[in-house]
């Protein structure tokens, strides 16, 4: 081996400090001995100088000349991987041939230099394929074949030009560009990056030969991911993805890699000593000829040279953990830049290679730990929410991430806005288990979606954040829904009214207990910026919190002015709020104002407030009863079809946030201006000022605000008419206006339709149509009034079979009544 | 199997090696293959406990038998799982010489091993277990059946803890007179019956619990934690809180020390699995799980299977329970048909986050006076026939310090057990009588909701630190108050109405038994319901609706469940009209009280 010096020397350098690293891990990891190790490392040492062809050859020597000269060209991060490169078969085999020991191995390592075709120990796996392959992949992949430089090629410039330490592989590019030498890599991660390192590293020196730093490839997003709890003994050396949370880290521990010794006799500073697998051989003689002087040397601490290391704790997501299961843990080994790249609480997602090493205390039981390669965040069960509003900056992120997916992605959500019924559907998909509530829900989709927020050139500013109110009887899942949208939303905040103070919702002035600053902590509201602040019991706030709210909802800033701080946070946040009714019960005696009881100045701020009533109804009783019925006795199957998932909803609405910006159409603008003066007519009714809900030019806006959600549900970037009529209905429908009698403000219980199902809409619209023909056919205006069951058999005549109930006549003849169509007392009807 | 060659009993890590043995002989690539899967063992253990009726022979572990039993021999433990510390690697097999050798089943190879020989690795499960909370002392399986092998040596230590259990008899009895006389101060009343101070004595329980509520106050007998290893198991077999009986080989060594710790350093100690650490194996005995099996309440009673009543007597059994509620209650009939019911409370099935089954009650119309009387029988009938039972006397002071909810401490990477760990089928009271104007804490409010959540969802979070985690639970709550508890809306609220004072009824022991098997078992019947009789429930649940709006599904649920729990009380399966119709009339009379 003498003949191969230099390159035996560049691989003994890089490798040995490595090996430093594994001090326990080489040392007690139950090797098959001394023999097998040295043999595997010099397969390594081998492959190393066999890999280059024959023009790499003489650079690859240069670079090795360089190498010599300490601590620049010294991998930084030495790894988990090469280190333990010697002791990969002993660990690797279990699962290939390894009855056929050692014997047949000894002579391949010694003539591996001469023999072209070498193979990682143990399999049939050829270095100078894999190095070829490795070659081809860097070089020639190509996002889209359009582009001239290969993307790792970019890369590669890229990081020698910012003098970087690793290059990133995606391992989906891997296996898209050669599928075989993706699962090289994941069976045999070990030997596959020690050779991906030196195609690297020489690569490099071709690009830039006086680049002294050393690149790392780390790999990241494999195709498949595993689960923390699947782990077994055979996923061993292999490159595993893994999900989860970090709940500790350790304190950062510092590794040395090369020891200095000095000789306390003369002075003699030693060459410094590599670890050579945790064992550092303290040199027993001083190495200067004069001095010679036995058990001299002494460790100098601050010329030796060492390396970050840390040890995270990684556990299961809650989402991973089966039913009545505990999360399991697995400790991640982290090297150099990878130290503190998470802290506790962060949700990350890990590459490494899953190693066991013996314990002491028992020889015979494994503790396992993952050799980390890569670590990246992730929050992907809500809506991103630097993704969300951000449009300048934020969303290119994804995208960059992981292109063909997010094309992919794409794809897929443009498809299904073009379903005809994409606004039924994702009005079913929210919340579905709560039943009926279909306009509230369509309302809360609005609010998910949101309108265009608008900064006039002037400063002025519209928010394009929808407020809702909802007020309701006690039970009627409210809360639920409030819980749901917290759920989906970014940045989502669930407040109690009756815990929450004006300062906990918005900001305060809070002195650092440690360095006596003043300091401003943000509260709920600044702290859901650009996300939905939910607010329960929202009647049971103190008025002096409510009063709070003011500015937050129309300005959509938070202002201080307390201890020397003077500040104006953004809070840019939708407010979905949920309030009982007054007396806690609805009166249907009083006007929707007196029960709602709140503010006028807090409630125009809504953009629509629901009244969620409770309503005497035989069907939904039964239909109640019969769930019930059905929850004891039977076992209920959720039958949920047809419904989009979470993840697809989040994804969904994020999308639309992001790349959606609808505009008014010509025809929707005239709508709207129609709309409106009919609204404020309506409500300016005579003698009824304080009793209904006044139209304002709020409530244009928020119309608007309205309509453009309407049209990016669509993924349209027009607003029609239609989104602009959806926008009127909800208005309407959300304060139950069709069922108020505007004279005295009250609403007429049987005419209520929210909470009724689309269906049964439908009926009572046909009922009404109906019993208006029968009048106008029948009823002179002015003319001699009607009885009740005379236009009911009237109407069974017409309508030839259908049943129809005096009930549901009734219902009509109210409405009617409320248009001024007739005049309806007791049993007798009157056309006027 | 006859003959063999190894006592199972007293050597079962011979009976494996040699199925091992065999196994790799006859095979044809050995142990490589094997993987860690039985080889036969597991069978030929089977049978012997369940076929041959071994099981009886094989000695209990427990706090008392732990010094006692041999290591490496074959015991039973009975426990709930407490923490799930995950996955153990270990070397299953390796080569001695030419010869394949297993360490399934044992912590420490046969022969010492070769660094250099051929290794598989296996894994393994580690489960903690505890004794079950809060199980009352007279379900402690009858000693004679696991004094028949080491009879001398554990007959000191059963008397001693028969004397024991005599001991927290007398002292509950103790503080039964003590509130009569005294009108018990409620910061007595936090301890009541549960002497705490001695708990903190036992080390193996205080490294498990927390300082002011420990797990197991009252079972220092048996308060034997034990760390089971599960082989060859589905995961979702073993769930967390559930009990199981565990059949396996203990080792268990009380000389030994933490293997040398100071020789390892900091790295290693940072992987090291936490267990070894915390758990030493000088404290915590080891269970090599050969066989286990759940238990349910009724595997509590130390009636035989063989003479169950039967379903003609039910009818019998439930009159006389039902006496001895009455008479418990201060001769109140509905309060004691109601108790009845929510004995029987199981949950039986969950939708979204309704637990379809649960029926907690809620006694009214205590105060200082009667709690005495009948707060205190209740809770000794409650004590006498259900199998695991806890009073939570609950005060201001107990909301802010205790720890009610599991708790995970990453720094020793184990579930801090709370108050509310607690089993399938526990019984939970929560005495409100004494609570009194103050200040709760942030974790007094913690707390306060947990206990909410277990009532309306039966749902315990668990603390994660980073997350909190749901954990279902099955748990009957009875709550006494003076009036209507609102910190703890309860499914039924019923005001007693004593009109005598507490009888002093000597309890016949054959009645007693009787009483234990019918509510054990008859609570896990399935039930169903006919078609026309549906139709009968909702139709009277739609005309109750039209007369009366504010009922709601909640309502309507609950009458369900009592049509259910009724028709099961007959030892019936199927609701029928007479039972809904009792239902109602219960129904109406609590109402009319309520007024």
């Amino acid at each position: 081996m003498a003949s191969d010096s230099p390159p035996a020397n560049i691989h003994d350098r890089p490798s040995s400090p490595d090996d430093s690293i594994s001090s326990p891990i080489g040392n007690t990891f139950s090797s098959p001995g001394g023999a097998a190790t040295r043999r595997g490392r010099r397969g390594r040492s081998s492959a190393a100088d066999a890999t280059p062809t024959p023009p790499q050859n003489s650079r690859f020597a240069a670079d090795a000349a360089t190498t010599p000269t300490p601590p620049t060209s010294r991998r930084p991060r030495g790894g988990g991987r090469r280190r333990n490169t010697p002791s990969t078969p002993a660990a690797a085999t279990p699962s290939s041939a390894d009855e056929a020991p050692q014997s047949s191995e000894g002579g391949e390592g010694d003539d591996a230099n001469e023999a072209p075709p070498m193979f990682v120990w143990g399999t049939n796996i050829s270095v100078q394929d894999v190095n070829a392959s490795i070659l081809r992949f860097l070089r020639h992949y190509r996002e889209n074949p359009a582009e001239t430089e290969g993307k790792y090629m970019r890369a590669i410039h890229y990081v020698i030009e910012v003098e970087g330490e690793s290059l990133e592989v995606d391992a989906h590019n891997v296996f898209d560009y050669d599928t075989d030498l993706y699962t090289k890599m994941v069976r045999y991660p070990l030997e596959v990056l020690a050779i991906f390192d030196i195609v690297l590293m020489d690569m490099v020196s071709r690009i830039n030969p006086l680049f002294e730093k050393h690149i790392q490839a780390r790999i990241f997003n494999l195709k498949a991911s595993t689960c923390m709890r699947n782990l077994n003994p055979s996923d061993i050396e292999k490159m595993v993805l893994l999900k989860g949370m970090i709940i500790r880290s350790s304190s950062i521990i510092p590794e040395i890699r090369e020891a200095m010794f000095r000789c306390l006799v003369c002075g003699y500073y030693s060459d410094p000593i590599v670890v050579d697998r945790g064992r550092i051989s303290e040199p027993t003689v001083c190495g200067k000829q004069e001095c010679l002087a036995k058990n001299s040397m002494t460790l100098v601490h601050n010329r030796c040279r060492f390396a970050d290391k840390q040890i995270v704790r990684l556990q299961e997501t809650p989402d991973e953990i089966p039913d009545g299961g505990t999360p399991h843990t697995v400790s991640l080994l982290m090297h150099d830049k990878l130290v503190d790249a998470g802290k506790p609480g962060d949700r990350v997602e890990v590459t490494g290679i899953y190693r066991a090493m013996s314990v002491r205390v028992g020889p015979m039981h494994r503790t396992t730990y993952i050799d980390c390669l890569h670590i990246r965040k992730t929050d992907k069960s809500r809506m991103q929410a630097a993704d969300l509003m951000d449009t300048e900056n934020g969303s290119s992120r994804n995208e960059e991430d992981n292109p063909a997916d997010h094309e992919d992605k794409v794809e897929k959500l443009r498809e299904l806005s073009k379903h005809p019924d994409i606004y039924e559907k994702l009005t079913r998909s929210l919340a579905p288990n709560i039943w009926e509530l279909e306009d509230v829900k369509k309302g809360l989709l609005c609010q998910l979606f949101g309108g265009n927020a608008l900064t006039l050139a002037s400063g002025a500013s519209f928010r394009g954040d929808i407020n809702i109110l909802l007020v309701g009887d006690p039970g009627t899942s409210k809360s639920q829904l409030l819980t749901y949208i917290h759920k989906l939303s970014p940045r989502g905040i669930y407040t109690s009214g009756r815990g929450s103070s004006a300062v906990g919702l918005t900001a305060y002035v809070a002195k650092d207990p440690e360095t006596g600053e003043t300091v401003l902590e943000s509260g709920a509201l600044v702290l859901s910026d650009k996300g939905i602040c939910c607010i329960d019991e929202f009647d049971k706030m103190s008025d002096s919190a409510r009063s709070m709210l003011h500015e937050v909802m129309e300005q959509q800033t938070v202002s201080i002015a307390k201890a020397g701080i003077i500040a104006s946070l953004n809070a840019r946040t939708s407010v979905l709020a949920c309030a009982n009714p007054s007396g806690s019960r609805y009166n249907p005696r009083l006007s929707v104002i007196d029960n709602i009881h709140l503010p006028p100045t807090l409630l125009s701020r809504f953009d629509l407030i629901y009244l969620i009533l409770d309503k005497a109804d035989e069907q939904t009783d039964r239909r109640l009863a019969r769930h019930i019925v059905a929850l004891h006795f039977e076992n209920p199957e959720s039958s949920q079809e047809d419904v989009l998932d979470l993840q697809t909803l989040t994804e969904y609405v994020s999308y639309a946030r992001n790349h959606i910006h609808p505009q008014l159409s010509d025809e929707a603008a005239e709508e709207l201006t129609r709309g409106y003066v009919e609204m404020r007519r309506r409500g300016n009714f005579p003698g009824s000022s304080k009793k209904v809900i006044t139209a304002t030019p709020r409530q244009i806006e928020s119309l608007i605000r309205l309509s453009e959600a309407l049209a990016r549900i669509r993924f349209s970037e027009l607003v029609e008419k239609k989104d602009v009529m959806e926008a009127f209905r909800l208005l309407e429908v959300a304060l139950q206006q069709s069922a108020t009698d505007h004279s005295t403000g009250t609403i007429d219980m049987d005419l209520i339709t929210t909470g009724v199902s689309a269906s049964e809409r439908m009926r009572r619209e046909n009922m009404l149509s109906a019993t208006r023909n029968v009048i106008m056919e029948k009823l002179q205006i002015g003319g001699p009034s009607s009885r009740l069951l005379e236009l009911l058999d009237e109407l069974k005549k017409q309508s030839s079979g259908a049943e129809i109930h005096l009930n549901d006549l009734r219902n009509s003849l109210h409405t009617l009544a409320s248009e001024g169509f007739v005049s309806f007392h007791g049993d007798t009807v009157k056309r006027i | 199997m006859v003959g063999m060659p190894y006592d199972l009993l007293a050597n079962p890590l011979g009976a494996v090696r040699l199925t091992f043995q065999k196994a790799v002989d006859s095979g044809h690539s050995g142990a490589a293959t094997l993987d860690g899967r039985d080889w036969g063992a597991a069978d030929l253990f089977r049978q012997f406990l369940f076929d041959d009726g071994g099981l009886s022979q094989v000695p209990i572990l427990n706090a008392a038998s732990v010094r006692t039993i041999p290591p490496n021999s074959l015991v039973r433990f009975r426990g709930m799982i407490q923490d799930m510390l995950g996955n153990e690697f270990y070397v299953g097999a390796y080569k001695d010489g030419g010869r394949w050798r297993t360490n399934k089943f044992t912590d420490v190879s046969q022969v010492p091993m070769d660094l250099s020989s051929d290794k598989r690795v296996w894994e393994r499960r580690l489960l903690y277990c505890a004794p079950v909370p809060w199980l009352n002392s007279w379900t402690e399986p009858s000693s004679e059946v696991l004094l028949n092998r080491c009879a001398s040596s554990t007959s000191p230590q059963t008397e001693k803890r028969q004397r024991d259990d005599d001991e927290t008899i007398d002292h509950m009895d103790m503080e039964v007179l003590d509130h009569v006389f005294q009108g018990s101060p409620p910061a007595k009343k936090i301890r009541g019956g549960h002497p705490s101070p001695s708990s903190h004595s036992h080390e193996c329980m205080a490294e498990g619990t927390c300082s002011s509520t420990s797990m197991v106050p009252d079972f220092e007998s048996s308060s034997l934690p034990c760390l089971v290893k599960i082989y060859d198991s589905a995961e979702d077999d073993l769930k967390l809180n559930d009990i199981f009986e565990f059949i396996g080989v203990l080792t268990f060594d009380p000389e030994a020390t933490a293997a040398d710790k100071g020789d390892s350093d900091e790295l290693e100690n940072g992987f090291c699995e936490e267990e070894s650490v915390h758990l030493p194996p000088s404290k915590v005995p080891r269970l090599h799980c050969l066989e286990h099996r759940k238990l349910g309440v009724h595997d509590f009673l130390s009636i035989s299977p063989v003479m169950e009543p039967k379903p003609n007597q039910v009818k019998e059994i439930r009159e006389t329970l039902l006496g001895h509620l009455t008479a418990v209650l201060g001769n109140d009939g509905l309060a004691a048909e109601f108790m009845l019911l929510h004995f029987l409370s199981k949950v039986h099935a969950r939708v979204d986050t309704l637990a379809v089954g649960k029926l907690s009650l809620n006694l009214t119309c205590f105060n200082k006076e009667n709690t005495s009387v009948f707060g205190n029988s209740l809770n000794l009938a409650v004590k006498n026939l259900l199998p695991i039972t806890h009073s939570i006397p609950l005060s201001v002071d107990y909301l802010n310090t205790s720890t009610l909810a599991p708790r995970k401490d990453y720094e020793t990477n184990r579930l801090m057990s709370g108050v509310l760990q607690l089993a399938e089928g526990s019984h939970l009271t929560i005495d409100e009588t004494h609570i009194q104007a103050g200040t709760l804490t942030s974790v007094g409010v913690e707390n306060t909701r947990l206990l909410k959540n277990v009532m309306e969802l039966q749902k315990v979070e668990y603390d994660f630190k980073y997350y909190k985690m749901e954990m279902t639970t099955d748990v009957q709550l009875l709550v006494l108050s003076e009036g209507k508890s609102n910190i703890f809306p309860a499914d039924i609220v019923l005001p007693l109405r004593p009109s005598s004072v507490g009888s002093t009824e000597m309890l016949d022991s054959e009645a007693l038994k009787a009483w234990r098997w019918y509510l054990a078992s008859l609570r896990s019947l399935p039930h169903t319901i006919e078609p026309q009789m549906q139709k009968v429930v909702e139709d009277d649940m739609v005309a109750a609706r039209q007369a009366n709006r504010t009922l709601g599904s909640q309502d309507f649920s609950r009458w369900l469940t009592m049509g259910r729990l009724m028709s099961l009380s007959f030892g019936e399966t199927c609701l029928s009209l007479e039972h809904w119709q009792m239902v109602k009339e219960l129904e109406r009379l609590r109402m009319e009280r309520l007024q």
